[in-house]
């Protein structure tokens, strides 16, 4: 197998096997439930950018309006999908990279179906017009400290694996781990207890709420899509990461970096001007980590064209760190120049979906093509549903950046020519909106592949082979060997 | 690298902006002084500049964001350096004429007072809503709607502009804000008096609004961007005086 | 393998190590809260205080200008009128025990 070096002790693979199998359960489950939510997300998605341009839409239906749609679209985006995919690949990479079984997998089980029950009570509440109305801080008061308790229920136990972990070598990927499941928590509930709890100035709240939206990215989805890179790309080449100074230096320069990030959305506005230009100038540096980053992955496989083609993983993972690449550049060309004219466009969508899709989600599928056959004991029974989710994820991705990011420069520029009317930069921004629900169309049709193939993995009917499903050779080469005659009954012994 | 160094690390990179960009701003700002007209002014007012908005603000600032509306209208008027916003007719207060002075300014922070969060907004699919009030008010002076039973009629359905339009406004035919048919329900014609909408409405009942729309269309009516009749400090003004020779 | 690190105690101090960073910040949330909710007196206050001022005058001299004594001489007098016995009036009334 591709994955163990030639020197791999017998050990350590019972080690791995029994890790694996002590997770299988909750890891399962995040990915399963996780997809569901993908896929509601993505429907939600189509509706909600429907809305913008074809507003007779599902015009009857109360409960489906737009605003109350666009929160609920984007909650479940983030916190039934990008949060359950996260869990399934932190519990799994921490445990294997500490070498560790995992000692609670029921109470890790009991709190994941918690996080989904608040989830869906909180995007329910949002679509019967009980949302806060504070952007990706919609669910219900009441639903946050459930969520919080959850995640720690479901976190802890990694915490304390790498504190037992034996003494050795600490991996890149387990700093970000750690990293991750150190950030959410604070900055999760300094959020919730500034916007809700303590009596401020609405403006602060409202500042708070913008410094959530961006670190939310920066500081917990980035580092697992990081640390997952840090852990196939070498594993899969079967080579070292390239250096481990750059992987150090773009740590940190992500730590001291990413709090700063958030504010400025709220460029203009009557608070201290240091807030907004720092966020601003957190997503123009954040170019310095994603340069470090996906330097140091890429040269890790780089000369191994062949093996990041064939394997889903490390295409998926190669594909998300270039994202991060495209992200960070398109950031810092957006904030510097003509920041006024995106403010308040479809870019900042265009923004969220690159980085919760074409970043993090596209890392997290790269995570779960590796993960569900090693913790099943099954492999992937199809490659044409890979591919098919592959590619249709990349068009997905790249049309809403163009449609979204580079779209909502158009309408920017036509909303700031104050001299015309409104009218004539709302009507470039339908345009662009009619790219943007194709985009949703894309990837839910992705997304349906991949939901499926997962669902009958999780069904137990993946092949039962020591062969990898790999997504190359011609259609007829199966990994299990040349395939017989249709009617060739002889032929028993292959 | 060392555990200890490790969290020590992430503590200092994390505690820093922490407390410089949310806490200190966050005390800070729940302490503005209020503009005083003494010294900077030239119309002799006295006092501090202390604008009042009535309405219900809390309530209908709630129902604003559990409809949703900040993901398509803002309420920000930029400075002139971040945005062209203060020179868009009407948004950001309404220029000089012969009823009235310029009363274009930047948002303060003293425009979400009574709201807990500011709803700044996503994106402007709509209009900017900062002055909203004042300019339904403007310009439907002198016509048979007022501005609650126009934004009634535009909220119950914004595609028929047929019962609100005035003259020549420029509406979108085919708007893009929802139709919140929600916020309303159907009574029978002879019990819903004057509230009733002037739409289609099926035999025998008539449409009014639910207090839920009662409240978000008061605090509609309530987002002005001028003073509320009182004077505006010069240092605030968009256009402000020349200064009096000495 | 070094089994060394992994033991009950180790993991015990490890989950309270673990609960303390995750909460850490919200600790110190609660810790910074007295500092983030200073009195602060507002503009409205502020100009209050005149208005505030005449109010507690006008009360106090009300309040002298009130004399029990003769309000409690007129209380008399209207219970005196109240506690008379009905009689019929010029006019006829519904329910009246007097009709």
């Amino acid at each position: 197998m591709p994955e163990t070096t030639p020197t791999a002790d017998a050990n350590d693979v019972a080690l791995r096997s029994a890790i694996d199998r002590s997770l299988r359960h909750p890891v399962m489950f995040f990915f399963t439930s996780g997809a569901v939510w993908l896929a509601v997300a993505a429907v939600l998605g189509l509706i909600t950018s429907a809305k913008k341009h074809m507003p007779e839409f599902l015009e009857g239906v109360s409960f489906l309006d737009a605003g109350k749609i666009d929160a609920a679209h984007i909650n479940a985006l983030i916190y039934g999908w990008g949060f359950q995919a996260a869990f399934g690949v932190i519990i799994w990479l921490m445990a294997r990279l500490s070498r560790k079984e995992c000692s609670s997998p029921g109470l890790i089980l009991t709190a994941g179906h918690v996080w989904n029950g608040a989830v869906m009570i909180g995007v329910i509440a949002i679509l019967m017009g009980r949302g806060t109305g504070v952007p990706w801080m919609e669910f219900p008061t009441f639903v946050w400290p459930v969520l919080l308790l959850s995640y720690i229920v479901i976190t802890i136990w990694s915490l304390i694996q790498f504190q037992v972990r034996d003494a050795g070598h600490v991996y890149v990927s387990q700093w970000y781990l750690l990293a991750a499941m150190l950030w959410f928590p604070w900055i999760y509930f300094t959020a919730n207890v500034f916007v809700f709890s303590f009596e401020g100035n609405p403006l602060m709240a409202a500042g708070i709420a913008s410094w959530f939206k961006g670190t939310l990215f920066l500081l917990f989805f980035l580092p697992v899509a990081i640390a997952s890179a840090y852990f196939l790309a070498p594993k899969i080449t079967g080579r070292p990461v390239y250096s481990y100074n750059i992987a150090l230096f773009g740590f940190w320069s992500l730590a001291v970096i990413g709090p700063w990030a958030g504010m400025q959305k709220l460029t203009g506005a009557p608070i201290p001007q240091f807030l907004p230009y720092a966020g601003a100038a957190a997503m123009v540096l954040i170019l310095i980590p994603a340069f470090a980053v996906s330097w140091n992955i890429l040269k890790t496989v780089a000369g191994h064209g062949e093996t990041v083609s064939a394997s889903p993983s490390l295409r998926f993972t190669a594909a998300g760190i270039i994202g991060f690449l495209v992200f960070a550049a398109l950031s810092a060309v957006t904030h510097l120049f003509g920041f006024k004219l995106i403010q308040f466009s479809y870019t900042g969508y265009g923004f969220d979906v690159l980085g919760l899709y074409g970043v993090f989600s596209l890392c997290a599928f790269g995570a779960i093509y590796f993960i569900v056959p090693r913790v099943t004991r099954r492999e992937w029974l199809s490659r044409r549903f890979i591919t098919w989710h592959f590619y249709l994820s990349l068009y997905g991705t790249i049309s809403v950046t163009l449609c979204a990011i580079v779209g909502g420069l158009s309408q920017g520029e036509g909303i700031e020519a104050w001299n015309q009317s409104f009218l004539a930069g709302a009507g470039r921004a339908q345009m662009y909106g009619w790219g943007v629900t194709f985009s949703w169309g894309f990837l839910l049709l992705s997304n349906l592949f991949f939901g499926l193939h997962l669902l009958l993995m999780w069904a137990r009917l993946g092949r039962r082979s020591s062969h990898p499903t790999l997504l190359t050779g011609h259609h007829t080469d199966s990994p299990h060997g040349p395939e017989g005659e249709v009617d060739n009954y002889g032929s028993a012994t292959a | 690298m060392k555990f200890k160094a490790f969290i020590l690390g992430l503590l200092v990179s994390f505690g820093l902006p922490w407390l410089l960009a949310i806490v200190a701003p966050f005390a800070a700002m729940r302490n503005l002084e209020p503009v005083s007209y003494a010294g900077i002014d030239i119309d002799g007012a006295e006092g501090v500049y202390l604008p009042k908005r009535s309405g219900r603000i809390a309530e209908g600032s709630a129902i604003y964001g559990a409809e949703g509306c900040y993901y398509c209208h803002t309420q920000l008027i930029r400075p002139t350096y971040a945005g062209s916003d203060l020179w868009r007719p009407d948004w950001a207060g309404l220029k000089k004429t012969a009823d009235h002075p310029d009363t274009r300014r930047e948002t303060l922070a003293s425009d979400y007072q009574g709201e807990k969060v500011a709803p700044i907004g996503v994106m402007r699919v709509g209009h900017d809503l900062s002055n909203l009030g004042r300019r339904l008010e403007y310009n439907l002076k002198g016509t048979s709607l007022t501005p609650e039973e126009w934004l009634y009629l535009h909220l119950y359905n914004p595609r028929d502009t047929e019962p609100y339009r005035i003259g020549s406004q420029d509406i979108k035919e085919n708007s893009a804000c929802p139709s919140k048919r929600g916020l309303f329900r159907e009574v029978p014609k002879n019990l819903a008096g004057a509230e009733a909408l002037h739409v289609d409405a099926p035999a025998g009942l008539a449409i009014v609004p639910t207090d839920r729309a009662r409240a978000l269309v008061s605090y509609l009516i309530s987002l002005k961007k001028d003073t509320m009749d009182q004077p505006i400090p010069q240092s605030l003004n968009f256009n402000p005086a020349s200064p009096v020779a000495q | 393998m070094d089994h060394n690190r992994d033991n009950p105690l180790r993991r015990f101090s490890a989950f309270w190590i673990a609960l303390l960073l995750v909460g850490c910040f919200g600790i110190a949330c609660i810790i910074i809260r007295p500092v983030t909710h200073a009195r602060v007196e507002s503009a409205y206050e502020m100009i209050s205080e005149e208005r505030l001022e005449t109010k507690a005058e006008i009360e106090k001299a009300q309040a002298a200008a009130l004399d029990p004594e003769k309000l409690e001489v007129s209380r008399e007098a209207s219970v005196v009128t109240l506690n008379q016995t009905p009689t019929a009036g010029a006019m006829p009334l519904p329910g009246a025990p007097t009709n």
